[in-house]
């Protein structure tokens, strides 16, 4: 797992894809806690693995998001900031220096045979806003996904729509990851069926979440944050809970079973 | 939106179905109630309550117990409806037998208030300070009796410390807006309203692991959501996490939603006493009451065990004062008023009556016996 470097560059290195600032846009409408804030994520994006690189060009506290967010998908990454960004950049590097690498499969149980068109990467998007661990895969795996998903015409019109009813068949229950308390955590889910590594992104990298409870699947014994105390850790006959009392921008927990 | 049962083997086809659209749900959120599907989980038992008048409630009122210019409340008033109104609802001769019925020194009891509308309204300090006297003069210690709200923003502008002994605690379970850690983890209902990702909500912490008794001690007041706020409300949007989230748009699912979060044990059986704070009321824009152009002084104190008849008769209180005022019934369930402006939400008093069929208390206004005391 490399970290990312600084670089002077306003412009992307060669074959490197320029992401969008990762951050948080909170909508004040009318009519409360539906209107949930708009989280602008790229691990999707990351996930499409269509370049050899990533690229950043970001203010500010976005600067720590960009090295953690490039750091939770295993991805190479080159970021361009101002001062206030290379001060919140040293400050998440040398937490993620201090991360004991532990490469582990992505654990997802929704397969999504992507196209490559923007229409499939916003239904990308949005289960990845929800936390709904996909992978994306060439064709159907019935075998090891819960769900398969090609996307066509019909899904493109209303994304938002489909991927709620990608939750619906899925089921709650079903669910590899559930976080309660935060609308702008994300997670990702790695794992070999004896160990994982729960990533936890939080997207409004201004401030720190005060609390989320955290639903994994499986029935893990041991699970700790890397520097990060934990609460009121459960498990029952098929899941681990635990609360994370602290979410800042970036936060690894390991569990073993 | 309805969860649809899918074949869970293999899919290879777009889920979307043609034709449903955004307009189409939300007219689906202006029909009638749903009950939508809740799941309560809670590691505790129904306790029997230590004394229990169903259908019972007492009314004190009193003309000069609060100056309607100024709002300040006639403390030595004050104290004797609170006297008259447990003794009335108990039958004891004397006031501190009345509170043992429900009270022992070995008791930690919280004390919920509502500050949803403060400073204009909330459960008014000199009432909660008397509550606070006559739990002392059971026998329990200041240390042992919490006054809580779930926002601080809404509890530091009352300042209860002010008024009662050192020692009891004023609490607020969100120090920090939207923080989670003073919630009970393995106590909650779930249920996804409106495709929402957070689906539980949460019991305050204080309730399952320190409280033994619970006195509620909400105000009168008009709800725009839920119809009229009272005892069921106050207990049970005031004690769990992440409820807003029943609200979209007109639709807001309090109809079914307040009873169950207060049918959830233990906080259902810790609650053993509801003191309705009914010098001051809100008859329009409830819960709130930034200016006084909709506040109200019904002078009286209500005093029971079963929070659904006393907010029955919370229904009757608000209704009279609307229709005096020319306001809509808080019955109208017309998709008109929220189309023409006039109203945000679909209003709920019906929670109350659902709330009945829980088990909580007596709706039917036939049975439910009154007893008025005029000072």
């Amino acid at each position: 797992m490399s970290i990312a470097r600084i670089s002077a560059d306003t412009a992307p290195p060669e074959g490197f894809e320029k992401l969008p600032a990762p951050g948080v846009q909170y909508r004040m409408n009318v009519a409360t806690a539906s209107s949930a804030p708009w989280v602008d994520a790229n691990g999707w994006r990351i996930d499409r693995r269509k370049a050899r690189g990533y690229f950043y060009d970001v203010t500010g506290a976005a600067a720590a998001l960009s090295a953690a967010e490039a750091f939770a998908y295993d991805a190479e990454a080159v970021i361009h900031t101002d001062d206030a960004g290379l001060k919140s950049f040293e400050n998440i590097a040398g937490y993620l220096k201090r991360i004991e690498a532990r490469p582990l499969p992505v654990l997802a149980n929704i397969g999504v045979i992507d196209d490559g068109s923007e229409s499939t990467g916003e239904i990308l998007n949005l289960l990845a806003r929800r936390n709904l661990l996909f992978k994306i895969v060439s064709v159907a795996d019935p075998t090891r996904l819960n769900l398969n998903i090609k996307p066509d015409a019909t899904a493109a019109q209303n994304p938002s729509m489909f991927a709620q009813r990608i939750r619906g068949q899925l089921t709650d229950e079903k669910r590899l990851l559930r976080i309660y308390g935060s609308e702008v955590v994300l997670g990702r889910l790695t794992g070999d069926g004896a160990r994982a590594r729960l990533h936890l992104l939080n997207y409004d990298s201004r401030r720190s979440v005060p609390g989320v409870r955290v639903r994994v699947l499986g029935v893990y014994s041991k699970v700790a944050g890397v520097e990060a105390p934990l609460q009121d850790i459960r498990s029952d006959q098929v899941a681990t809970e635990f609360t994370v009392p602290e979410v800042n921008v970036y936060s690894v927990i390991d569990l073993a079973k | 939106m309805k969860r649809r049962t899918f074949n869970q083997s293999l899919t290879l086809a777009a889920l979307y179905g043609a034709g449903e659209s955004v307009t189409e749900r939300h007219a689906e959120a202006a029909a009638l109630p749903e009950r939508p599907l809740y799941r309560s989980v809670t590691k505790f038992q129904h306790a029997p309550p230590p004394f229990s008048r169903p259908g019972e409630v007492t009314s004190v009122h009193a003309a000069n117990s609060i100056n309607v210019e100024s709002e300040q409340v006639n403390v030595p008033v004050m104290r004797e409806m609170m006297a008259q109104g447990m003794r009335s609802l108990t039958g004891d001769e004397q006031t501190r037998d009345a509170w043992a019925r429900f009270i022992s020194p070995a008791d930690v009891v919280g004390i919920k208030v509502n500050c949803s509308g403060a400073p204009g309204i909330m459960s008014t300090p000199e009432v909660v300070a008397e509550i606070v006297n006559n739990l002392v003069a059971v026998g329990v210690a200041p240390e042992r009796i919490y006054i809580y709200e779930r926002f601080l923003d809404q509890v530091e502008s009352v300042h209860y410390d002010r008024y009662v002994p050192k020692g009891v605690h004023v609490e607020v379970v969100e120090l920090l807006r939207r923080s989670i850690l003073r919630y009970d983890p393995d106590t909650y209902v779930e249920v996804d309203f409106f495709g929402e990702d957070d689906t539980r909500s949460n019991m305050v912490r204080m309730v399952t692991e320190r409280f033994t008794k619970i006195v509620n001690v909400p105000n009168m007041k008009d709800h725009g959501a839920a119809g009229v706020t009272g005892c069921l409300k106050n207990i049970a949007y005031g004690n769990f996490s992440n409820v807003a989230r029943s609200h979209y748009r007109e639709k807001t699912n309090t109809y079914s939603f307040i009873g169950t979060l207060a049918s959830l044990e233990p906080l259902r059986s810790r609650t053993v006493l509801h003191i309705m704070d009914g010098l001051r009321g809100v008859w329009q824009g409830g819960p709130f009451s930034p200016t006084r152009q909709f506040r109200f002084y019904p002078q009286q104190i209500m005093f029971g065990t079963d929070p659904v008849s006393m907010d029955r008769l919370l229904i009757d209180i608000i209704e009279e004062k609307r229709k005096a005022e020319k306001a809509i019934s808080v019955w109208d369930h017309s998709i008109e008023n929220i189309r023409n402006g006039r109203e945000r939400f679909l209003r709920e008093p019906g929670h109350i009556e659902y709330a009945g069929t829980l088990g909580l208390g007596v709706y039917d206004i036939a049975k439910i016996r009154k007893k008025n005391i005029e000072l």
